[in-house]
């Protein structure tokens, strides 16, 4: 039953042309559109647009960064931004 | 399978296994629970873990169930004598009422430690520590 | 068990995952590897300051950046039952057609540690453990 996974238990397949959102090591975010991948997690994005975080108010949030490889040892966050929104909190009724 | 981890690293909790134990993460956490197993990283997986949390003479802890809590988190693992572990001289208090106090400890001491280290990078010649975000 | 053993068992279960930066997410797992790399879906994120919450549909996390995992209480007792089931049948596959040699076979005998924790009275730990 310990079977060993060899083979990534992520297929990047399905969300190729599609916008991801990825968290970096540090704290750092971006969205994108994937456009390529390999075993390692290294990926190719494209209409790049990084998350700007700690900034004084009024200063822009986002900055965009075109096509870009990001490398796979630094990801450590990955997930489709269809679907993703922030919400109230979820846990009020449990607490 | 656990006389194979050497002796000499994780293998020493060979004797620790369904003991009741302490353990403490690098984020100051500090859990109590029955060790049902671990490997060489000393990865833990921890039934029936309560949290505790001190403020003064006062402590309070919560039901938090079933734990596998990543090696490399874990500052100090130590078992907990049953005969003794309820002769301190504490007092338990509700979770939700000591909960603000506690979390009060918390930022006064990140408070201390930021400037510490803003009078040591700056005045003292040292360098800054890394952060203890996700990357160490 | 192995604590990347319990993980793998948890596949479908619901689990909450607090990251080294404080950040949770509680969702079902969908596979997880050896590196304790995990797939998520429908989950939910909370801010490290526990202010801010997201809903994902599904989310990958390196194992590196995990502080800890919490897993429903009855997954001990499940894969107890598992292995203790997988066990019999070994055991029952191996005498129909070994005799004694068999002691030293795959599987059993060195886990002796194991074999007394994962019988059901042998739990008594648990009884010692909470002692309040």
């Amino acid at each position: 039953m310990d079977k060993p996974k060899r083979e990534a238990i992520l297929d990047l397949a399905k969300y190729v042309n599609e916008r991801i959102r990825v968290k970096f090591t540090g704290g750092r975010e971006v969205t994108g559109v994937l456009k390529g991948y390999d075993q390692l997690l290294n990926l190719v994005l494209d209409e790049v647009q990084e998350n700007l975080q700690g900034l004084p108010e009024g200063q822009p949030t986002t900055r965009n960064l075109g096509l870009v490889v990001l490398r796979g040892p630094t990801i450590t966050l990955l997930s489709p931004v269809d679907g993703y929104e922030e919400i109230a909190n979820p846990f009020v009724a449990q607490e | 399978m656990d006389s194979l981890i050497p002796f000499t690293t994780s293998g020493s909790l060979v004797d620790c296994v369904d003991r009741k134990m302490l353990v403490v993460l690098r984020d100051g956490r500090k859990l109590q629970g029955v060790l049902r197993s671990y490997d060489q990283f000393a990865n833990l997986v921890l039934e029936d873990t309560v949290e505790r949390i001190y403020h003064q003479d006062v402590f309070a802890e919560v039901w938090r169930g079933l734990f596998l809590i990543r090696g490399e988190n874990v500052v100090l693992l130590g078992e907990i004598d049953l005969d003794q572990e309820d002769e301190i001289p504490l007092r338990q208090v509700e979770w939700a009422v000591l909960e603000a106090y506690h979390k009060q400890d918390i930022a006064d001491k990140k408070k201390r430690e930021d400037i510490k280290s803003q009078v040591l990078y700056e005045q003292k010649g040292f360098c800054k520590e890394g952060g203890e975000g996700d990357g160490y | 068990m192995l604590p990347l053993s319990l993980l793998n068992a948890a596949q479908n279960k619901p689990m909450l995952v607090e990251l080294k930066n404080g950040e949770t997410f509680n969702g079902h797992l969908v596979n997880c590897d050896n590196f304790m790399n995990i797939t998520l879906r429908e989950v939910y994120q909370t801010s490290a300051e526990g202010d801010k919450f997201w809903k994902l549909r599904e989310c990958y996390i390196r194992g590196s950046t995990i502080k800890y995992l919490r897993v429903p209480d009855t997954l001990l007792d499940a894969v107890k039952e598992e292995q203790n089931r997988a066990r019999e049948a070994g055991r029952s596959a191996r005498g129909a057609h070994v005799s004694g040699a068999g002691q030293r076979g795959r599987g059993a005998p060195q886990r002796g540690r194991g074999m007394v924790r994962g019988g059901g009275p042998a739990r008594g730990g648990r009884g010692r453990g909470r002692g309040m």
